[in-house]
């Protein structure tokens, strides 16, 4: 895939189905299926789990979903190293925090931070960190020692697998300037436009941080329809989704009998 | 069990960690609201472990770390802190803090954390 020599390798896409066929690669585009995709039109890149598979989705105007067998990992590298976006020489860290506790194996890595139209990418020849513009928390700039030395670096939040991590970008002061503001832009773009009340905010931390839904009533000294009304609230300013609904019974008197003699029965 | 010693000024977030550690098989030794309070309450209650907030009116987390650390020199401190407190975290490492975790945290992490601090895994 060097220099201007093209690579034909066999693939598989998705079609109504997965279809097997041959596709190239070239320094300029990708082709499959009849079709020819330039890597300056892609919109997105992302792998994923498609239809039973591990796939690239390519984004160009639809999806498209393909599956390079063994060679998925190099062909994902190198559409992601060619994307055509807005580019960065950095260092980066990432993740620095999982969850809030420190991940004490990770490295400084050197290469680019790049901007698509739906993500962020950490781009690095042994990794492709691909963060969805949706998934952004924050950014803010503050001190930590890299190599020995204190420095300035950015500090990027964002949410994978339901956890807030924590990324460094490590760059020159006036390209970390602007990137902050693209980033800030990006998520102020996201943020719900209504605030949220000082119980609103303690609910979303207490459900993040995994507390129940009676803790949380108990914590917060509301009652459960109380608490539905926040929830419905959350769950319409698009921060929350439901994912159960629990049902809160109370016995018949026919149920408290059978309790007494459940009770009987165990002492027996 | 563990016996925790939570000091955090707010409300909520003492309420929280208790919540979490109790469910993750932690006694709790008590509640401070300021570092000044901590210091004495550590000195009554002996804890296991304590969670230390690191910005706190009064006597701020690094000053309560280092008063604990003089009157034991084996305290268990895990600092916990806002994102962008790096500088107060090195301090407090450097005082003799066994670990942090950054808020916003979630429960299995700190029950983990904590639970490696206290040698119970």
């Amino acid at each position: 895939m060097s220099e201007n020599k093209e690579l034909r390798i066999p693939v598989e896409y998705f079609d109504n189905g997965w279809k097997k066929g041959e596709a190239t690669i070239s320094k300029t585009a990708i082709s499959f299926a009849g079709l020819t995709i330039p890597f300056k039109e892609i919109q997105d890149l992302e792998k994923l789990n498609f239809e039973g598979k591990e796939a690239i989705r390519i984004k160009k105007d639809g999806n498209y979903y393909l599956h390079f067998g063994n060679r998925q990992d190099q062909i994902f590298r190198y559409l992601a190293f060619n994307l055509k976006s807005d580019r960065f020489a950095v260092y980066f860290l990432s993740p620095a925090t999982r969850g809030g506790v420190v991940v004490s194996d990770s490295k400084w890595d050197k290469g680019y931070l790049s901007i698509t139209d739906e993500a962020l990418w950490f781009l690095s020849t042994s990794r492709q960190i691909r963060i969805s513009i949706e998934n952004l928390g924050s950014v803010g700039k503050d001190v930590r020692t890299v190599g020995k030395k204190q420095r300035v670096v950015l500090v990027i939040t964002h949410v994978e697998n339901g956890e807030v991590i924590t990324s460094f970008v490590l760059c020159p002061e006036t390209t970390m300037d602007m990137l902050q503001e693209y980033i800030k832009n990006i998520i102020d773009r996201h943020k719900p436009n209504e605030d949220l009340s000082e119980i609103e905010e303690q609910i979303l931390t207490m459900v993040y941080t995994g507390v129940d839904s009676v803790s949380v009533e108990s914590i917060l000294g509301i009652t459960t329809e109380e608490l539905n009304k926040l929830y419905d609230r959350l769950v319409n300013l698009g921060l929350a989704r439901v994912v159960k609904i629990r049902k809160e019974i109370e016995l018949t008197p026919r149920g408290v009998a059978l309790v007494s003699d459940i009770m009987k029965k165990a002492a027996r | 069990m563990p016996k925790v010693l939570i000091v955090d000024d707010t409300a909520f977030m003492r309420k929280l960690l208790r919540n979490i550690l109790f469910s993750g098989g932690f006694d709790i030794a008590g509640e401070a609201e300021n570092g000044k309070q901590a210091v004495e309450m550590y000195k009554q209650l002996k804890p296991d472990i304590v969670t230390m907030d690191i910005v706190m009116p009064e006597m701020n987390g690094i000053e309560a770390l280092k008063a604990i650390k003089k009157m034991d020199p084996n305290a268990k401190v895990v600092m916990c802190t806002a994102v962008g407190q790096e500088q107060m975290v090195k301090a407090a490492i450097k005082l003799g803090a066994k670990g942090y975790i950054v808020k916003p945290f979630q429960a299995p992490k700190v029950i983990e954390e904590l639970k490696k601090v206290s040698g119970m895994s």
